[in-house]
């Protein structure tokens, strides 16, 4: 490995990220210097997990438990192999608590229909936070309109930290549910989990964590965190897209309703009525999708021989030198807590007046790719009182020339549209 | 920056010195058009006498791409009778819409064409165009009574 040079401002790793970044074939796809700062939206993928997708449809590929044959045995192997893989990854129990969906979205719409709509009663409370993700608040929306049960709120301090203290009734009698995300995806806030499973648990409130933003990029434990749900998305951690995770506590995910109902998810099926199949195939009806669950698990393979710890330190420097560069320009406002161990790799940010639209176009036309507008996330917006914001998001393949790129963008982008 | 860069001179005209933009509180019909997805919003007003648009301003929050077409826009427009300015308005649409027409419905709107090959940012030309089309199918109705 070669020594970081010694005036490296970033700290030295341990792990050689600098000759990781030849592993994600995008980077030398162009005849121009790519500088990808959207991860938060979705993560570039390295050669082995594009290439466990090929292996597997060229030389593996069949039925999943729908087959008597060797190929169809080998691929229903495959599948089951990468859920005893993705629990592993979060150190989960059984690998019968994971539950492949399509993205992290459809796994909070299973936990919202499936199992709070037929349990919430009139009065009842659901909480989430001011910071969540539209896929985090319009399910809870919907079925607490249904039921004539209250969504309810945590509300922000102003550094964009969760404000605990003023979300009175949160652990109270009528509280139902909290579900919560383990990182925003516009402050890079890194929530105390952990705390808020322990005070919950205290009053027997089920926990839900959306963990789109942690789960491959720092350590992410839920035996640790003792939540009784948490999702995931694939490709926000370097794996394919149309591919994601529910993770339940067995007791939970009993009490779980399906939401689809089709071939592979039940036991008997009589013109009377049926049963299901046991639980995780109970939520998977129809074909699962093989390759996605194959790359999935390659790239938490992947992740893992780099090590989390390691991601999330690198990842942790490039924001904080990041956060330093960008708020010596004159005219930025950076939103979300300054930058230390409650911070991930984002950092959302305005100038002066310029509407980000503006920001994220001159910004490419650096060969920088950020992110512009409200992110999924209305009620954080409102919050903030902006109608949206640029992003920039890093990852384990962002280097220093990143952010370098990023700072002229935006010093250009002043000089272009500003009064810089 | 690369010399494809859609941020022309007379764009960058527009929107640090945007032409007809402020209160329309005065104006004799104003509609709205929005973009949701981002939040941006401009609103259309035009003053309207014997069959003429005396007067067209503009006032909204939007990107620099939005408001100096918002601009142009206005420019072109002021003085035209109805019947023209629906074709301007028409033929504006069908240029910026097709990137294969060469050339725009009025000189003056060359330096969008641009912005023709950024499919994400179309909708930010449109915002004010649309609205005052909106503004253009109310008021022939209303010349018809």
């Amino acid at each position: 490995m070669e020594p970081v040079p010694a005036n490296s401002p970033l700290s030295q790793d341990t792990v050689d990220f600098e000759a990781l970044r030849a592993d994600f074939p995008i980077f030398a796809a162009g005849s121009q210097p790519l500088h990808y700062l959207d991860s938060a939206a979705s993560a570039q993928k390295p050669a082995v997990v594009i290439e466990s997708i090929r292996q597997c449809y060229s030389r593996a590929y069949g039925p999943v438990h729908r087959g008597l044959y060797p190929l169809a045995e080998n691929a229903s192997e495959d599948y089951e192999g990468a859920r005893q893989t993705i629990a592993k990854f979060i150190n989960a129990g059984r690998a019968q608590q994971i539950v492949f969906t399509r993205s992290a979205t459809e796994s909070i719409n299973l936990v919202a229909q499936g199992w709070a709509e037929p349990r919430l009663q009139p009065g009842d409370e659901i909480w989430v936070s001011r910071m969540e993700h539209h896929s985090n608040f319009l399910p809870w929306q919907r079925v607490c309109e249904k039921r004539g049960a209250r969504l309810r709120m945590i509300p922000l301090d102003g550094s964009g930290r969760l404000d605990l203290a003023k979300a009175e009734g949160l652990f109270g009698k009528k509280s139902r549910l909290i579900a919560i995300t383990q990182v925003s995806n516009v402050l890079g806030t890194i929530n105390p989990i952990r705390d808020i499973v322990a005070s919950a648990r205290q009053q027997h409130i089920p926990v839900l964590v959306d963990a789109a933003q942690s789960v491959g990029h720092m350590p992410v434990d839920v035996q640790d965190l003792d939540c009784d749900f948490l999702v995931a998305s694939a490709h926000k951690m370097c794996g394919p897209t149309g591919i994601g995770f529910l993770y339940g506590k067995s007791d939970r995910l009993a009490e779980t309703e399906p939401l689809l109902l089709g071939g592979g998810m039940v036991d008997e099926v009589d013109i009377d009525g049926s049963s299901w199949a046991d639980i995780p195939a109970r939520f998977e009806a129809g074909s699962p999708n093989l390759a996605g669950a194959v790359g999935l698990a390659c790239a938490a393979d992947y992740l893992h021989g780099i090590g989390l710890q390691a991601i999330e330190q690198r990842v942790g420097e490039l924001a904080r030198l990041a956060y330093e560069r960008l708020s010596k320009v004159s005219g930025i406002r950076l939103y979300g807590p300054e930058p230390g161990p409650q911070r991930s790799g984002i950092i959302a940010f305005n100038i002066d007046d310029i509407h980000p639209h503006d920001v994220a176009h001159i910004a490419a036309e650096h060969g920088v790719a950020i992110r512009a507008g409200h992110h999924c996330c209305q009620p954080l917006m409102q919050h903030l009182g902006v109608s949206s914001t640029a992003r920039a998001s890093f990852n384990l393949y962002n280097n220093e020339q990143d952010i370098a790129a990023l700072e002229q963008a935006i010093l250009d982008t002043r000089r272009i549209l500003g009064q810089g | 920056m690369s010399n494809t860069s859609v941020y022309k001179a007379v764009l960058l005209d527009h929107f640090h010195n945007p032409r007809n933009k402020g209160e329309l509180d005065a104006m004799g019909m104003v509609r709205r058009g929005s973009n949701p997805r981002c939040g941006d919003e401009i609103e259309v007003g035009i003053d309207c006498h014997n069959g003429a648009l005396e007067a067209v301003r503009f006032r909204g929050r939007g990107c620099s791409i939005c408001l100096a077409s918002a601009s142009m826009m206005t420019e072109c427009i002021s003085g035209l009778q109805i019947a023209q300015a629906r074709q301007l308005v028409d033929g504006f649409q069908q240029w910026f819409g097709n990137s294969d027409e060469a050339t725009p419905p009025h000189e003056n709107l060359a330096a969008l064409g641009t912005i023709r090959q950024h499919p994400a940012r179309k909708k930010c030309v449109l915002l004010a165009w649309q609205a005052l089309a909106e503004n253009l199918d109310e008021i022939e109705p209303r010349k018809r009574e």
